[in-house]
């Protein structure tokens, strides 16, 4: 089979497997409707290995295929068609996608059991994949402008999945409106293309941009910024974030999907993908790299602040897309894809296991109030640790290579680039801070009264309540709880979070500098092109770089170990000396409220100016001048006028009936 | 053929009105159905590849002033037909279900609405486009005004028809100017190809455009003529509405497409940027007033500007690629906007309201209802994937290569789209149900027509081709006719210009 052939099946599972579950949402039987959907994306993955196994059997260059399905508007000169493009890249993106996913709606199948919503969820979780994978396989912008919303879509639904709860629906509107406003940004670059290029198909546009563009020529780097704009928006970059903490308003799988297997990913795929437009448009390469750096420290400084367990991992998400956006920006794109790919396992398992404590919780997320779990729940305790490990780069760890290979390759680049490796460690040692910060409060300390219950084999319950407002939850629809499940109870959830902490652990071995590069050549296929895929990094520089980033992985666990265990005061007193600076942080920066200030609010003002003033007194003077004139007229003539309803009418039809009779007349 | 469809609406609402009365909803039901068949018909007949019209009639009518019975059809009215059939099926057999007072005269008018709106999009000869672009006007006038909601439904409708009123008698007043002066003295010719032959001299035709323009933006309506929307559509019954906004409102733009451009060129050049300006205007105004509304009658007419104002870019940018999704455009704009007042209308019937801020949480226990509203919404903010943004598209692209500044800004319009048709969704659908409403599935009947209303936005959706290849040829002679007067006008002025 050909590896097109393949790639329509990954498409097909995932929305047969949304449509299935929406159509027969009153029939599936207890939890069929959570077996048929992890199945679908199990099949994917199987289809996608299919593609692999095809792909490999070619030579490295020719490794890039595209087949079309149909003609989808093709008219006066533009050709959109349904293709795919199915290159080592595509295929790499679809592996983690599809892979993640099929554990993460294992762990749904578990997590979700008592939500009324489980069908719809799972129906959702399909489209949601399905959405993914048709971004990356598009084989022309169009389509992957479509997978591009599609993407945003799902994730509003799934974002605002509990739609009675007020801040969730508020979180999904955020989400979509950004999302909307990156779409804007990608869509308007591909006219650019399209201007310039006259063509959407990639392939086409990357062989016709290295014929027709120069460095740094304005329109390519406007195009680039465009793109960046689309890419920013869907990867939580600065200013473009806020709707990513807001997202936590999901239940806890969606959160992981979103983090580690799709949405996130998708801007960091984007610039990949792009590379010969942003080969040719360094500027904006650099301008991407330096937002992924600011992006990592702002999102780092927030981590060490905020108090909602999710949000923590949420911030932790933002800074490590940071360095994937460093890394496919700079050239480093086997490391920022292969640390993508790391991040995927152990996000995925740190929101899994921040899932079953917030289970344990009965639903409450503030870290303040926990501690002491490692009794109650030892594996959910132990997979949370191992995620951590990761997230902190603890030397051996996949996190632990993958950031590594970004920061040297920054080194050996030489020029400014050092900055980013620079930044890139004190962001690392700061991640390392916060990642303990939350294996040490949940795991560790003194153990909570729901701890201590749990303990003695019984599952903390309470009245079911927002977490963020405090507000009771209107019980009709679906929520979190108070029948939550934790991994402790549920063996789906403990099988997802055993593939996934394993993966944790040792994904990163597959790439070992001078002992094993497979992400590195397999992603050759589509990057052979490019003059800097294959910069020479000699060891000695990459076990320096592993030196330094396991000290400070190390040390950063130290400090976070000194701060929460041993002086559990010291961070109050840190407070309080330094009110401004967390005061600042905790407000995040302000970025809400100067998106608020700028964006929010003239908008808003402009709508009452247009409703209040301008339709009042002009739209509505011109219509009064209008009667005014009419009526003044209609003075005139009152005498043949009644001025009744019925009177008009039957006027009109007299008039008209002896208009058609004149000229019936005539005609005859 | 054409001939049936286009009598048969008003034949079944006289038999309607000579029905026993328990008979007349299904009488007029079946009389729209019968027009969407033979529109379909007509449909699988078209040949795709043919830029001119086909099944013409030409029949000589009132020889003494040169007005003819023309009729036909081209890529650029086939859907616009074929979309007029559906929605009228759609806004009677909903009315049908929910049969209103004095059924026999509601029924009659929507016929007669029917007939006069086919016979605009048909009419090959200018003077029977007039006669029936004002025929529109009067089922209109009764509908709103006999079975309309509030107080204010006699001023609404009174306003509405001194509006249309106005603009028809200017173009009334245009149709004979220009049939006199291009005939200058000879035989009188109101047949659309003959004035397209001759063309007025430029300084008539730059008087008679805005004769025609003023007609067309009422009628759709465009930014500062739209003063007659709030009121009517405020007063309108829903049903009536989805003709109203739906298709009537098309034929404001088609009328730019059948006759200005190709009747008036010269001039269409000369005010492109006024009428550019005039629907960047339209699209921002009527975006940010939608989203200020809290009556979902008002979000939906107030976008409705807007989205009139994307297909008056469309066709004013004067490049196939444009002109190709505005046509595309009206069509899903009338698909998406029947489905939003249907849905209302259900809504309204069970809450007694339409207005956002006094409702919520209805998804609970109506998922289909849901999915269908949500289905609608996408279309309606054209999120990619629907035949809308493949539309916009279009229209965004043309108007990219030729005038940049004018497709930049209105992406605003899409931005600000995908706010107002979310949040309208949202506070209907989401949040907390407030007191003393209910959450109710949608019934079997309207569930079938909205239904049905979804399905074609769907279709649509996966294969926008379907039109785009059928309207191409057409709209691309239909444009190259003006653009061969920019050049023209291009190569005088640099003639003279040395």
């Amino acid at each position: 089979m050909n590896p097109t052939a393949y790639a329509w099946l990954i498409l097909a599972f995932p929305l047969a497997g949304s449509i299935v579950l929406a159509l027969g949402w009153r029939i599936w039987p207890g939890r069929a409707a959570g077996w048929i959907g992890t199945g679908t994306i199990a099949l994917s993955f199987l289809a996608t290995i299919g593609a692999l196994l095809q792909v490999l059997d070619h030579p490295v260059e020719e490794r890039q295929f595209t087949d079309t399905l149909y003609s989808y508007a093709s008219v006066a000169g533009l050709k959109i068609d349904v293709n795919v493009l199915v290159d080592p890249l595509s295929i790499y993106m679809c592996l983690v996608i599809t892979g993640i996913s099929t554990m993460i709606h294992l762990y749904s199948i578990g997590y979700m059991t008592t939500d009324r919503g489980f069908t719809r969820f799972f129906s959702y979780l399909n489209f949601f994949v399905f959405s993914m994978l048709l971004l990356i396989l598009a084989g022309n912008l169009i389509l992957l402008v479509v997978g591009w919303a599609f993407v945003g879509y799902a994730s509003y639904a799934l974002i605002s999945f509990w739609y009675r709860r007020g801040t969730a629906t508020k979180a999904g509107m955020k989400a979509f409106v950004i999302n909307v406003f990156g779409d804007v940004g990608l869509i308007l670059a591909a006219f650019f293309i399209f201007r310039e290029l006259g063509t959407f198909d990639l392939l086409d546009i990357f062989s016709g941009a290295r014929d027709s563009f120069t460095t740094n020529q304005s329109v390519a780097v406007t195009i680039c910024l465009l793109l960046l704009v689309g890419a920013f928006a869907k990867s939580a970059q600065l200013p473009l974030h806020t709707w990513l903490p807001d997202a936590m308003e999901g239940p806890t799988p969606v959160s992981s999907l979103i983090h580690a297997a799709t949405m996130v990913t998708a801007g960091v795929y984007l610039i990949a993908r792009f590379f010969p437009l942003f080969e040719l448009a360094p500027t904006a390469a650099d301008i991407a790299a330096f937002t992924g750096l600011a992006t990592a420290f702002v999102a780092a400084t927030i981590a060490l602040v905020v108090t909602d367990l999710k949000r923590i991992i949420a911030y932790s998400t933002m800074s490590q897309i940071g360095y994937m956006v460093i890394g496919v920006s700079i050239g480093a794109y086997s490391a920022g894809l292969f640390h993508l790919m790391t991040h995927a396992f152990f996000k995925a398992l740190l929101f899994m296991a921040a899932g079953s404590v917030i289970g344990a919780m009965a639903n409450r997320q503030n870290i303040d109030k926990m501690g002491g779990f490692r009794r109650a729940m030892p594996f959910t305790c132990v997979t949370l640790i191992i995620g951590a490990l990761s997230l902190a780069a603890f030397p051996g760890t996949a996190g632990f290579f993958s950031k590594d290979e970004i920061l040297v390759f920054a080194a050996e680049r030489g020029g400014m680039y050092w900055i980013f490796t620079v930044g890139g460690y004190i962001v690392a040692f700061m991640t390392a801070i916060y990642a303990f910060r939350i294996g040490f409060r949940v795991a560790y300390g003194e153990a909570v009264e729901e701890a201590k219950e749990l303990e003695g084999g019984h599952l903390h319950h309470a009245e079911p309540a927002n977490p963020a407002t405090g507000e009771l939850e209107d019980t009709d629809v679906g929520f979190p709880g108070p029948e939550h499940n934790i991994a402790e109870r549920s063996w789906p959830m403990r099988i997802a979070m055993s593939v996934l902490a394993f993966g944790a652990l040792f994904a990163g071995w597959i790439q070992v500098p001078g002992i094993d590069d497979v992400v590195h050549n397999f992603l050759e296929g589509s990057f052979y092109s490019s003059s800097l895929y294959n910069l020479e990094i000699p060891n000695s520089a990459a076990y320096l770089g592993m030196i330094v980033g396991g000290t400070l992985s190390t040390l950063g666990i130290l400090v976070a170990y000194w701060l929460y265990l041993v002086r559990p005061g010291t961070t109050a007193a840190l407070q309080r000396r330094l009110r401004g600076l967390h005061g600042f942080l905790e407000h995040k920066w302000y970025f809400d409220e100067l998106i608020d200030l700028l964006v929010v609010r003239p908008a808003l003002a402009t709508g009452r100016f247009a409703n209040n003033v301008f339709e009042r007194y002009v739209v509505q003077g011109i219509v009064v001048g209008v009667t005014d004139v009419v009526r003044g007229a209609g003075a005139v003539v009152r005498g043949a006028q009644s001025g009744f309803l019925r009177s008009y009418a039957l006027l009109m039809v007299t008039g008209f009936a002896a208009l058609g009779l004149y000229f019936l007349l005539q005609a005859s | 053929m054409i001939q049936i469809l286009l009598w048969l609406p008003l034949a079944a609402g006289l038999v309607a009105c000579l029905a026993p009365r328990r008979l007349t909803p299904m009488v007029a039901t079946a009389g729209a159905l019968g027009a969407l068949v033979l529109a379909l018909a007509l449909l699988a007949d078209f040949d795709p590849n043919a830029a001119g019209l086909q099944q013409v009639v030409d029949e000589s009518w009132i020889p003494d002033l040169g007005v003819r019975y023309q009729l036909g059809i081209d890529g650029i009215s086939i859907f616009l037909v074929v979309m007029t059939t559906v929605l009228w099926l759609a806004a009677t057999a909903y009315s049908a279900i929910r049969t209103p007072d004095r059924p026999k005269t509601y029924f009659l008018m929507m016929g007669l609405g029917q007939t006069a709106t086919l016979g605009a999009f048909l009419a090959q000869d200018l003077l029977l486009f007039v006669l029936f672009f004002d025929l529109m006007l009067l089922p209109m006038y009764f509908l709103i005004g006999g079975w309309g909601e509030g107080e204010g439904r006699v001023q609404a409708t009174i306003k509405m028809i001194v509006y249309t009123l106005v603009g028809s008698l200017l173009m009334l007043v245009g149709a004979v100017a220009t049939a006199v002066l291009v005939a200058d003295g000879g035989q009188l010719s109101f047949s659309m190809a003959d004035l397209r032959a001759n063309v007025l001299p430029e300084d008539s035709q730059d008087w008679i455009f805005w004769f025609f323009a003023a007609a067309f933006l009422v009628k759709m309506p465009a930014f500062l003529v739209h003063g007659w929307m709030s009121d009517a559509y405020r007063a309108a019954p829903l049903p009536v509405l989805v003709c109203l906004s739906g298709v009537l409102a098309k034929v404001g733009a088609y009328g730019f497409l059948r006759i200005v451009l190709p009747t008036f060129p010269d001039a269409t050049v000369q005010f492109q940027e006024v009428l550019l300006v005039i629907a960047l205007a339209s699209i921002l105004y009527g975006s940010v007033m939608a989203f200020t509304q809290t009556e979902a009658r008002l979000i939906a007419g107030y976008s409705s500007i807007a989205q009139l104002g994307f297909i008056t870019l469309g066709i004013f940018t004067l490049r196939p690629d444009a002109a190709n999704g505005a046509v595309l455009q009206m069509v899903n704009h009338g698909l998406v906007v029947a489905g939003v007042f249907l849905i209302f209308a259900v809504i309204s019937e069970r809450t007694g309201s339409s207005d956002i801020t006094k409702l919520g949480g209805l998804a609970s226990r109506a998922p289909v209802l849901a999915v269908l509203f949500l289905i609608v919404t996408m279309a309606t903010l054209a999120i990619p994937g629907s035949s809308n943004f493949i539309g916009e598209t279009y229209i965004l692209i043309g108007a990219f290569q030729d005038k940049v500044v004018y497709a930049v800004i209105a992406f605003a319009g899409v931005v600000m789209a995908a706010y107002y048709a979310l949040r309208m969704y949202q506070r209907t659908m989401h949040n907390r149900l407030p007191d003393g409403l209910e959450s109710r599935e949608i019934s079997f009947g309207p569930g079938v027509i909205i239904g049905g209303l979804v399905a074609c936005i769907v279709t649509l959706a996966v294969y926008p081709n379907l039109i785009l290849k059928r309207s191409d040829d057409s709209v691309t002679a239909t444009v190259a006719a003006a653009k061969q007067q920019d050049v023209d006008l291009a190569a005088r002025t640099s003639e003279t210009s040395p």
